[in-house]
């Protein structure tokens, strides 16, 4: 990523505050008249330091710590990290609670693709359509609270299984919430492929190929669009997708109407798979127990969020804290994909290129380069460690 | 031809001043309320506009750095008073016209163009590059629609042998039937292209909240922008009551005046609901390719008919 606004240039910036992004990013496009001649991106304002907090905590508190990584993927964080932690302390868990994971995990991708279209839509000026697709979004919220009781945060997971069990009654609403959704989203489909003038916002736009997809490494559905065959959960299954497999959706338009359809598909895809994991429920326990101090090692632990692949690194010293944890999150892997493929495009398709990702700005941001002009510098850890203490001492 | 209201009243109460002002905020109102209906939302209360206006009226001005601080004054005033002066000169609910002479349309749609010429001269006076944008994509977008919208006002103003706003009227709603079956394609223009002139969603790539923020008004704040938004609002009410007047048969008395002009909003919140925003460039496409092509056909059919003296 350059990070070098090129002078002279008629620039416009789109956020860290702009209507178009509710969260903070910051892209400079330069444009001639409307057409967009370069693109870069900061990043890093709403750096946390959740993997430095994660090694004063022990591993429990962690898995709350890392479920607000993400307001949209909660879910799939804590299971990334439970799913590791299980690794390695050789943890068997019962395939109840593997289940339960896995459709929480599916549930929570339709909420962030549906999310995802109305936001999508947003940024192109169809309001209808955005209004539609989240009123939509609240069935599967609801269905999502009443498991859970929480609309976002669903703290399902424990390590060594879930918390909470799916009864008869939950199970049947479940089942009547992913009906309704089916139909809608057939529409929705219709309305993304039929549509005259969605269709002239979004066909050939940001065209991406198979190649410059595998080249800056496009992660997710932003990928698929593109014909990558790329899905962690067909390439190396956690959870439950060993016993409930999934088909991968691709595309091979690689435009923003791909990734529409990519995604709306998927939701397809979700929903039979949603059936499938009700239907099949094994029984059993909800949870084994977990010790308290994982034993020493490393592991990489990587999930499907719904944005694509979810990377964790962990490494265990044998205490009850986790010596480092390291996220790689899909959003990250991303944005490579706009800042390439947005030159020549007009400056009215960037909101829709930009949010054509996916982009979720808190997953992003592990690392902080502050940018001012001359006063620009990058430490290591080392150095800015030894500059700590040198400050101190004055 | 001309009603009887002395001239101080016609330019503070009726028709210009006070009525088009209140008029515009209830009409968009009932655009808004529509909308938002429309799009399953529960939309605003009646008095959210005016809650809106004097809001902005009595909120901080922020005058920007590097901008002609005369103009930035000046211009939502010149906005807001020829969108005012426009109202003497068409039937305002159905009444006659205050000040009415040979060619008024023209003087009329002129006075209508002030405003948007105002609102991005406003935006090209600021530093900022959203406004700088804006104003690019404003005159851009009136470049596109001013002609074909003006060729649909003028296949009435043919028919009826006038350009004079209140003759024609007289004219569409003697024959009421001649214009609204002759010229479905010159009500289509103008009904559009009223759409862009107001830079309602789709065409709504000038202020696209997405991408340039507010476009032109970007650093507009308090009252120049209040000023400017009561400019669009009265510009809504003479565009609807024009539309009315030439197309749908004439307005003639309040209650006819007042079911065309929500008939016709009612038509453009359908429309402003059912598409994505059109890029700048497509909005240009769709105007010459089809806006100016629809608008000559159908001035090409009023000369035929006229030629050949049909009648419904």
């Amino acid at each position: 990523m350059d990070n070098q606004p090129t002078p002279k240039k008629f620039i416009v910036p789109i956020g860290p505050q702009h209507p178009a992004l509710k969260e903070p990013g910051h892209f400079e496009f330069s444009v001639e008249g409307e057409i967009v001649t370069g693109a870069t991106v900061r990043l890093g304002y709403v750096h946390r330091g959740i993997e430095k907090a994660a090694e004063n905590r022990n591993w429990t508190q962690n898995l709350y710590l890392f479920e607000r990584i993400c307001g949209i993927c909660s879910h799939v964080h804590a299971t990334a990290l439970a799913l590791g932690v299980e690794k390695l302390a050789n943890l068997e868990v019962p395939p109840r609670a593997q289940a339960i994971r896995t459709l929480m995990g599916e549930l929570e991708r339709i909420h962030s693709h549906l999310l995802w279209l109305g936001v999508a839509a947003h940024e192109g000026g169809f309001d209808t359509l955005f209004m539609y697709s989240w009123r939509d979004r609240e069935t599967v919220m609801d269905l999502l609270e009443a498991i859970s009781g929480n609309r976002v945060h669903y703290s399902a997971n424990i390590i060594g299984g879930v918390k909470f069990d799916i009864d008869d009654k939950r199970k049947d609403a479940v089942l009547k919430g992913v009906d309704f959704l089916e139909t809608r989203t057939h529409h929705y489909l219709d309305v993304v492929t039929g549509d005259r003038t969605f269709i002239g916002r979004t066909h050939g736009i940001g065209a991406m190929t198979k190649e410059q997809a595998e080249l800056f490494g496009a992660v997710g559905p932003t990928a698929r669009a593109s014909g990558v065959q790329r899905d962690v959960r067909i390439d190396s299954p956690y959870a439950s997708y060993p016993d409930f497999p999934v088909n991968i959706v691709t595309d091979t338009g690689g435009d923003l109407a791909a990734r529409f359809i990519v995604r709306i598909k998927e939701l397809f895809e979700t929903y039979r798979l949603v059936r499938e994991i009700l239907a099949k429920m094994p029984g059993g326990d909800l949870v084994v127990r977990a010790p308290r101090r994982i034993p020493a090692g490393e592991t990489v632990s990587r999930v499907e969020a719904p944005r694509g692949e979810l990377f964790y690194f962990l490494k265990s010293a044998g205490g009850d804290k986790p010596e480092r944890v390291k996220v790689r999150t899909p959003s990250l892997c991303n944005w490579a994909t706009v800042t390439q493929v947005a030159v020549g495009y007009k400056l009215a398709d960037m909101p829709m290129l930009l949010s054509g990702i996916d982009p979720c700005f808190s997953c992003n941001d592990r690392l902080v380069r502050v940018h001012r002009g001359k006063d620009s510098q990058l430490m290591t850890w080392e150095a800015l460690r030894r500059y700590g203490i040198e400050y101190y001492k004055k | 031809m001309n009603n009887n209201i002395p001239p101080i009243l016609a330019l503070l109460f009726f028709p210009g001043g006070l009525f088009v002002i209140v008029a515009g905020l209830f009409y968009e109102w009932i655009d808004r309320k529509l909308v938002a209906r429309l799009q399953n939302r529960v939309g605003p209360r009646w008095f959210q506009p005016l809650a809106d206006l004097l809001k902005l009226l009595a909120k901080e001005e922020v005058t920007p750095d590097g901008v002609n601080r005369t103009l930035f004054y000046l211009l939502p005033v010149v906005a807001l008073a020829c969108a005012l002066c426009t109202a003497l000169y068409i039937p305002m609910a159905g009444l006659a016209p205050s000040y009415s002479f040979r060619g008024d349309l023209v003087v009329a749609l002129y006075m209508l163009s002030v405003l948007t010429i105002c609102m991005s001269v406003a935006g090209a006076n600021t530093l900022d590059r959203f406004s700088l944008l804006g104003a690019t994509r404003t005159l851009t977008q009136m470049f596109s629609y001013e002609a074909p919208f003006l060729l649909a006002l003028l296949g009435p103003a043919i028919a009826a042998g006038s350009w004079q706003i209140s003759e024609i009227n007289a004219y569409a709603h003697a024959h009421p039937w001649d214009i609204f079956v002759f010229q479905i394609f010159g009500l289509a223009v103008a009904l559009v292209g009223m759409m862009g002139k107001l830079e309602l969603p789709p065409f709504d790539a000038p202020e696209a909240e997405t991408e340039i923020v507010a476009g032109a008004m970007t650093e507009y704040s308090g009252r120049g922008y209040a000023l400017f938004r009561l400019g669009k609002n009265v510009e809504l009410i003479i565009a609807l009551t024009l539309v009315a007047s030439f197309y749908l048969g004439g307005v003639s008395n309040p209650l006819e005046f007042l079911l065309k002009t929500l008939g016709i909003l009612l038509v453009m919140a359908v429309l402003q609901t059912l598409f994505a925003r059109l890029r700048i460039d497509q909005t240009v496409g769709l105007w010459w390719r089809l806006g100016a092509l629809l608008a000559l056909m159908n001035i090409l059919v009023v000369f035929f008919i006229r030629m050949k003296g049909i009648h419904l």
